[in-house]
């Protein structure tokens, strides 16, 4: 659960946060030279709230939808959804990738479903980069704060992406952003899976539901608040809130660049910190 | 009769020196203004990192530049004060004459590394008083609105406006933004405190992870906003500020008692 005294911390001003994030978005693809931005779909609320924006952002877009074996009829639905709200009907391409997960798996000779997974998720990503290098467009990322945080993300998978936007947005925030920009309740309100392997829901697989592990990301990171009294405040078993801090701290090397072993004089990341924004 | 000023909330090009110059020019050469102010760093951008290696060696530049300009003009730059000595620094140009401010504190906390970059400047040397049209004025940059000295020594030196650029990124939307609710509650203090107008004039716009929210503002003596510029966007806006205001303030205000005695003990703190 989330304490009232969460809740209130995590209030928004959904338009003021909507008129940000949408000319966030328009600077960051001006500023990068491209003329638009591209975006994997999926029907669920990142995906959802986050083609919404671009829509806003820009009339130069282009959305894929991916589905696999794994992607349940309801998602595409969900989907198919959502590009109507934003009138995308002529700015998206359908591919399934069955096959080439498939291939792939053989290659590898596996049948793990995480691996395969993940191959999923990096097929996606290949797929975006591609159509984004056609297009001269961005690839621009669904990620929340929420599953940033867990490292609840495929490494250059789902999190290979040029742009985060609702990155700082915890997933509970999300799908108040989605209510107020009009995603259908029930996209809202379905539990959220990275749909790698039938059945997969996000809070299945972690234990909580986002409320309370978001509520657990905030108390513990943002007013760093001892482990015992977050356990408290959520009415989560300490083993639990436990278990959520050690996911982000196990996970902090998915948020960062690979380590560059130290040689030189100067090396980059170390001691190398220019801008992105670089003649 | 008072002083024309303009607040500049411009969104500089990180790092394009050449580019920014050319937009502080546009606003000078069109502004009906007697002073204009630019934001803190205004010809560099703000998140510079190692950038700021390379920015410096145009910001002197881009200065005698905007001197040729005939007005009272406040500008941001790297400076390098001596060889690889670089300072966050606001130039003051009035009627040709340049002259420098340096920022006191550089936050180093949280996302910013300004210690990493900048020496701080020097209290004893760099507290400076300006005089334009009969207004007596000081220049503070950012940070050091946040702490109650460099201010309070500017007025007690006979500033009766503190001009204060700034890149004050976002932090804190909710409900409210609260870093805007932080500096009006600051503005408005050092305002009544010190009978004084305080000139904020931030940056605006994306720069790196960061957003500059804007939101410039002139806050009189009285402790009221009376100008403000948009949120979120480039915005211009010209106000004039007087010494009648100063007066309403000092008349009926405890100002012009100064114990110094606190500050023997603040000195052994």
């Amino acid at each position: 659960m989330m304490p009232e005294y969460v809740k209130q911390k995590l209030s928004l001003d959904f338009a003021e946060i909507t008129e940000y994030l949408t000319k966030r978005i328009k600077e960051y693809i001006e500023e990068s030279g491209k003329s638009g931005g591209i975006i994997g779909l999926s029907g669920g609320i990142d995906s959802s709230v986050t083609a919404i924006l671009l829509s806003k952002a820009t009339k130069n877009f282009h959305i894929l939808l991916m589905p696999s074996s794994s992607t349940s009829k309801k998602d595409i639905e969900d989907a198919m959804k959502i590009i109507k709200i934003i009138n995308a009907e002529d700015k998206y391409t359908l591919i399934n990738i069955d096959n080439i997960t498939e291939d792939f798996s053989n290659l590898v000779k596996t049948t793990d479903k995480i691996i395969i997974g993940n191959i999923k998720a990096r097929v996606r990503m290949i797929l975006l980069y591609a159509f984004a290098q056609k297009m001269n467009y961005l690839v621009i990322g669904t990620g929340d704060k929420s599953e940033i945080m867990l490292g609840y993300f495929t490494k250059y998978g789902d999190g290979g992406v040029d742009v985060l936007p609702i990155g700082d947005l915890y997933k509970t925030q999300v799908r108040m952003l989605g209510r107020f920009l009009g995603v259908p309740e029930d996209i809202v309100s379905k539990p959220p899976s990275p749909a790698l392997w039938e059945g997969q829901t996000a809070e299945g697989e972690i234990g909580l539901d986002y409320e309370t592990i978001d509520s657990i990301l905030y108390l513990k990171f943002e007013e760093m608040r001892e482990e015992e009294e977050i356990s408290e405040m959520t009415k989560t078993d300490m083993a639990k809130v436990e278990k959520i801090i050690k996911m982000v701290k196990t996970s902090q090397h998915k948020r960062l660049p690979p380590e560059i072993f130290r040689l030189s004089g100067r090396a980059v990341n170390s001691d190398w910190r220019y801008p992105r924004q670089w003649g | 009769m008072g002083l024309k000023i303009e607040l500049a909330q411009i969104r500089p090009k990180l790092g394009d020196v050449k580019l920014n110059l050319e937009k502080h020019l546009e606003i000078i050469q069109s502004s009906t203004a007697d002073c204009i102010v630019f934001p803190e760093l205004s010809l560099t951008g703000y998140v510079l990192r190692d950038l700021v290696y390379e920015v410096y060696k145009e910001g002197e530049k881009a200065v005698e530049r905007l001197s040729d300009e005939n007005k009272c003009i406040i500008a941001g730059l790297v400076k390098e004060t001596r060889p690889g000595i670089l300072r966050n620094t606001a130039a003051i140009i009035i009627d040709h004459k340049v002259d420098y401010v340096y920022k006191f504190y550089l936050p180093t906390y949280g996302l910013f590394e300004e210690r990493r970059y900048f020496q701080p400047g020097d209290p004893k040397k760099d507290l400076k008083i300006f005089e334009y049209k009969g207004i007596k004025f000081g220049v503070i940059i950012c940070e050091d609105a946040w702490h109650y000295e460099p201010i309070q020594a500017l007025t007690l030196m006979g500033a009766d406006t503190i001009f204060i650029p700034a890149s004050s990124p976002m932090r804190r939307l909710s409900v409210k933004l609260g870093i805007q609710d932080n500096w009006e509650a600051l503005l408005k203090a050092h305002s009544l405190i010190n009978g004084i107008w305080t000139v904020f004039v931030n940056t605006v716009g994306s720069q790196e992870e960061e957003f500059f929210w804007g939101g410039s503002m002139v806050v009189s003596p009285s402790g009221e906003i009376i100008a403000k510029a948009k949120l979120f966007e480039e915005n211009s806006i010209i106000t004039e500020i007087n010494l009648n205001e100063v007066r309403k303030n000092r008349f009926f205000s405890s100002f012009r008692e100064h114990n110094r005695d606190f500050y023997d003990v603040l000195k052994n703190l």
